[in-house]
C-alpha cells in the first residue's frame, strides 16, 4: 500500500458528497460578482465589491474542506474507509483536490461572466484567479483547522473565526489610509486579491502570496494528520462538569446549550456590522453627491426615499432582515440535526413531550433573530442621532426594523411546517431566505420587476420610515407565519421520529 | 393485566414491513428476553412501545396505557437505553445523565454515584470523546439511576466489556429482584440464558416463539451418541423423531425429538445399550434453528 491507494476512489467519493455543496456556492457566487459589478460597473470600480465576495468565498472554502474531512471523521465515515484500502492522508486530500477543483471552476466562471459584462480580460483573469486562490487559501486553513480539534462544529468555529480576524484587520488598515497601519492589509488574506490590483494595473505577483499561503497550510495540515490519531484533534479535548449545572434542567436549558454559540457569535458580528454602517451613515450624503448614479441605486433600494440617510438605512434593514431570517431557519434547522443524530429520540424517551421540544428550538429560533434586529436598527441610527442630536431616530429605525420581523418569521413558519411533515424536505425553507436575499440585496440594484423583487414573505410589508406604517400587512404576515408554525406543530405531532 | 401488550402490530416503513402482525406480551415484574436476527423489528418494536413511531394497525398498550397518546406521562415511568448512544459533542457525560434524568422527573443522586462506581465511569468527558462502551455506559447510568418501573435496553451491552457486562447482569439481577420490569433486547445468548425469566423470539417481525427457557428447551431436540451391542439397523434413520442420523457400525450420532425421546430410548435398549451419551441442546443451537429463515 504506497501514500496515494485509494486517492482515486474517494476523489470520486468526496466530489459526489460535496457536488451539491459547491454547485451552490459557486453558482451563487458567480451570479453575484458580476451582477453587483454590473450594476455598480460606472461608479466604483468592481474591485471594491471584493470584500464580500472574498469573504464568502472564504466562508465556501472553510466550510466544504471541515465537511468532507473532519465532519466525515466525527460521524465515523472516514473509519470505514481506513479499514479498507486506503492511505493515511488519503481522505484530507481527497477533500482538498475536490475544494481546490471548486476553487479553480469559480475562478473561471467569474473571470469569463467579467468578461461577459464588457470588464476588461487582464481585469477579470486576476479578478478570478485572485479569487480561487483566496478561496484555496481558507481551503487550507480550514484544513489546518480539522487537525487541531476533534469536531467539526469547532473546527468551522475556528477557521471563521481566522476568516472574521481578517476581515477585521482589512477594516482596520483600509480605516487608516496611509502609513503603518495601512500596510497590515498585507497580513489579510481577504485582501490579497484586492491588493493585486485587478482593473487598475494589475500586480500579478501578489497573488504569488495566496497561492504560498495555501501550499504552506496544505503541507502543514498533512504534517499535523501526521502527528494525531484517527478521530481525535491534536488540542487534548478539555474535561468538563461531572455534573449539570442548574440551567440544563428541561428542554429550553438544553436548547439553550446547544444554541447559545451560534446565538454569542452572529450577535457580535451583526452588532460590528450595524456599528461599522451606522459609523458610515453620516459621511454617506457627501458621498453619494460626488457619483449620481450609486445615488439613484440606493434610492431605488430604499424605496424612494427623499433623504439619503433614510434610503441607506431602508436598504440596510431590508437586507438585514432577510440575514436574521437566514439566522432563523438555521437556528431552527438544530431540530432536525438533533433527529438525525439520535438525540431527538434519547429526550423524546423521558417526560419530555414533542410539543415542548418543538417549542424549545422555536423559541430561540424565532426570539434571538426579532431582538437582533431591533438592535441592528437601533445601533445603525445611533450615528446619525448622535449627529443630529435626536434621538428619537434610534427608536424609530429600531422601529423599522421590527416592522420587517414578520417576514423572517414566515420564513421560518416555513421551515416549521417541512419539518413537522415532511422533514426531508428542509432545504425548501433555505430557497425561500436564499431568494429573498438575492433579491434584498441585487434584486434592486438589477432594476428587476417590482413583482418579482417583492415575491418574497416581505411584499407586503411596510418599509419605514419612507412608506408609513401598515398595521395589516404586519398582522396579516404575522398571522400566516403563526399558522405556518401551528400547522407544522401539527404535523410535528403525528409523524415518526427517525432514530439512527 | 401486563405491563407490555402488543396485539397483532403492523408497521410498514414505504414497502418495507418491519413488524408483521405482531403479538407478544411482557408481564409486570419480569424480565424479558427480545431475541432475533438483525432487522427483524426489535428496534422497531421497543420504538413503538416509546411512541416514537406509530403503528399502522394493531393495539399496543403499555403500562397500563396507550404508548402513542401518552408517551410524556407514560415515560415518567419508564427508561430507556438505544443501542447506539448518541451523546452530544458538547456536553459531558455527567450532566448527559444529570439531564436525562430530570428530563424523565428525578434523578437518585447516591444511587447515580454507586452506579458511575459500579460501571467505572469519568462523568467529565465530553461527548464525542467517549468510546462505544462508555457511551452505552452512560446512558445505562441515566437509566438506571431513575426510579423507574419499567426498562428498555436495546442491546445495552453490545459494546462492553466481559468485565462490566458482569456489572451489568449484577444491577439487572438486583433491578429484577426489586420488582421492575425489564425488556432486553440481546444478541448475546448467555446473557440471555442468565438474566432472563421469559424470551421472544422475533423473526421477520413476527414472534415465532415466547415463553419460559424451560419451555423452549422442550420443544426441541436432544443429542444422542449411542454405542450398541449389536449393528445399528439402517430402519433407525428414518425412525419417527430421528433426525440427522448417522451410523457407523456399531455406533449411532444422531438428534432426537424430545417427544419422541421415549420410543427411541426403547428401540435402542431392545438392540443393546453399550453406552450412550445425550445431551441437551444448547441455546445456541437453540436460537440458531429460530433464526434459520429456512429452518
Ligand atoms: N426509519 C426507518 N425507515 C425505513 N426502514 C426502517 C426504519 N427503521 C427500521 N427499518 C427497517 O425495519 C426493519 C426492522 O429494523 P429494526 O431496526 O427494528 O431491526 P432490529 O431487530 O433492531 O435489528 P438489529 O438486531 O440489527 O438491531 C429493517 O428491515 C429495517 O431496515
Ligand atoms: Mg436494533
Amino acid at each position: 500500500m504506497n501514500g496515494a491507494t485509494g486517492l482515486g476512489e474517494l476523489v470520486r467519493l468526496a466530489a459526489r458528497r460535496s457536488r451539491w455543496f459547491y454547485l451552490a456556492w459557486v453558482l451563487a457566487l458567480t451570479l453575484v460578482v458580476p451582477a453587483t459589478a454590473a450594476a455598480y460597473e460606472q461608479i466604483i470600480d468592481p474591485a471594491n465589491a471584493d470584500l464580500l465576495i472574498t469573504t464568502m468565498t472564504g466562508i465556501m472554502g472553510v466550510l466544504g474542506i471541515v465537511r468532507s474531512t473532519r465532519a466525515q471523521e466525527e460521524d465515523g465515515r472516514i473509519e470505514l474507509l481506513r479499514s479498507g484500502a486506503v492511505a493515511r492522508h488519503v481522505p484530507l486530500v481527497a477533500g482538498l483536490v475536490v475544494g481546490l477543483a471548486a476553487c479553480a471552476a469559480l475562478g473561471v466562471l467569474v473571470a469569463v461572466a467579467m468578461i461577459v459584462v464588457g470588464a476588461p480580460a487582464a481585469g477579470s483573469v486576476a479578478f478570478g484567479g485572485g479569487l480561487a486562490l483566496v478561496g484555496a487559501t481558507f481551503l487550507g486553513i480550514g484544513a489546518v483547522a480539522a487537525q487541531l480539534t476533534a469536531s467539526a462544529r469547532t473546527a468551522n468555529a475556528l477557521g471563521l473565526w481566522t476568516l472574521a480576524a481578517a476581515y477585521t484587520l482589512r477594516a482596520v488598515a483600509d480605516g487608516s489610509g496611509e502609513g503603518a497601519t495601512a500596510r497590515l492589509a498585507w497580513a489579510s488574506p481577504v485582501q490579497w486579491m484586492a491588493l493585486a490590483r485587478p482593473y487598475a494595473d494589475e500586480r500579478w505577483w501578489v497573488l504569488a502570496l495566496p497561492a504560498a499561503a495555501t501550499l504552506l497550510l496544505v503541507v502543514g495540515a498533512v504534517a499535523l494528520e501526521a502527528g494525531r490519531d484517527h478521530g481525535a484533534g491534536l488540542w487534548a479535548a478539555r474535561r468538563g462538569r461531572a455534573t449539570a449545572p442548574e440551567r440544563l434542567r428541561d428542554a429550553s436549558g438544553l436548547a439553550w446549550r446547544l444554541h447559545r454559540g451560534q446565538v454569542v457569535g452572529w450577535s457580535i458580528g451583526m452588532l460590528l456590522f450595524a456599528l461599522a454602517m451606522g459609523s458610515l451613515s453620516t459621511s454617506f450624503g457627501e458621498m453619494l453627491e460626488e457619483v449620481p448614479q450609486l445615488r439613484i441605486i440606493f434610492e431605488r433600494m430604499g424605496g424612494g426615499a427623499e433623504r439619503l440617510v433614510e434610503a441607506f438605512f431602508v436598504a440596510m434593514l431590508s437586507i438585514v432582515s432577510v440575514v436574521m431570517a437566514v439566522l432563523a431557519v438555521s437556528l431552527f434547522g438544530r431540530l432536525r440535526e438533533q433527529e438525525e443524530r439520535g438525540h431527538a429520540e434519547l429526550v423524546l424517551s423521558t417526560a419530555l413531550s414533542r410539543r415542548r421540544l418543538l417549542g424549545s428550538h422555536l423559541a430561540i429560533a424565532a426570539l434571538v433573530p426579532v431582538l437582533l434586529l431591533a438592535v441592528v436598527g437601533a445601533v445603525l441610527a445611533l450615528n446619525q442621532s448622535r449627529s443630529v442630536g435626536d434621538w428619537s431616530i434610534v427608536a424609530e429605525t429600531a422601529g423599522a426594523a421590527l416592522a420587517l420581523a414578520p417576514g423572517g418569521l414566515v420564513a421560518l413558519g416555513i421551515a416549521v411546517l417541512v419539518h413537522g411533515w415532511a422533514p426531508r424536505l428542509g432545504w425548501v425553507a433555505w430557497v425561500v431566505v436564499g431568494w429573498s436575499l438575492f433579491m434584498a440585496w441585487v434584486g434592486t440594484a438589477l432594476d428587476l420587476p417590482e413583482w418579482l423583487t417583492r415575491l418574497t414573505p416581505w411584499a407586503a410589508l411596510p418599509q419605514l420610515p419612507v412608506e408609513g406604517m401598515d398595521w395589516t400587512a404586519v398582522l396579516v404576515t404575522l398571522a400566516v407565519a403563526v399558522l405556518l408554525v401551528a400547522a407544522g406543530a401539527v404535523g410535528y405531532r403525528r409523524r415518526d421520529i427517525t432514530g439512527l | 393485566m401486563d405491563a407490555i401488550e402488543l396485539v397483532e402490530v403492523t408497521k410498514r416503513f414505504g414497502a418495507t414491513t418491519a413488524l408483521d402482525q405482531l403479538t407478544m406480551s411482557v408481564a409486570h415484574g419480569e424480565v424479558h428476553g427480545f431475541l432475533g436476527p438483525n432487522g427483524s423489528g426489535k428496534s422497531t418494536t421497543i420504538r413503538l412501545l416509546l411512541g416514537l413511531l406509530r403503528a399502522d394497525s394493531g393495539t399496543v398498550r403499555m403500562l397500563g396505557g396507550d404508548p402513542w397518546g401518552e408517551a410524556p406521562t407514560l415515560h415518567r415511568r419508564l427508561a430507556y437505553v438505544p443501542g447506539d448512544v448518541a451523546l452530544w459533542p458538547g456536553l459531558t457525560g455527567g450532566e448527559v445523565i444529570d439531564l436525562l434524568g430530570r428530563l424523565r422527573g428525578g434523578i437518585d443522586t447516591t444511587r447515580r454515584a454507586q452506579l458511575l462506581e459500579r460501571f467505572d465511569l469519568d462523568p467529565t468527558k465530553k461527548g464525542t470523546t467517549y468510546s462505544k462502551g462508555n457511551r452505552q455506559k452512560v446512558a445505562l447510568v441515566a437509566a438506571l439511576a431513575s426510579d423507574v418501573e419499567l426498562l428498555l435496553l436495546d442491546e445495552p451491552t453490545s459494546g462492553l466489556d466481559p468485565l462490566m457486562e458482569a456489572q451489568f447482569r449484577a444491577v439487572i439481577s438486583g433491578e429484577r429482584d426489586r420488582g421492575r420490569t425489564v425488556l432486553l433486547s440481546s444478541h448475546i445468548l448467555s446473557e440471555v440464558e442468565h438474566l432472563c425469566d421469559r424470551v421472544s423470539i422475533i423473526r421477520a417481525g413476527q414472534i415465532v416463539e415466547s415463553g419460559t427457557l424451560a419451555e423452549l428447551r422442550h420443544l426441541t431436540r436432544t443429542s444422542v451418541v449411542a454405542e450398541l451391542a449389536a449393528p445399528v439397523p439402517e430402519a433407525l434413520a428414518s425412525a419417527p423423531g430421528v433426525h440427522d442420523a448417522q451410523i457407523e457400525g456399531h455406533r449411532l450420532t444422531c438428534q432426537v425429538d424430545d417427544t419422541e425421546l421415549g420410543p427411541v430410548m426403547s428401540r435402542l435398549s431392545a438392540l443393546g445399550i453399550r453406552a450412550i451419551t445425550s445431551t441437551p441442546p444448547t441455546l445456541e443451537e437453540l436460537f440458531l434453528r429460530h433464526y434459520d429463515e429456512s429452518a
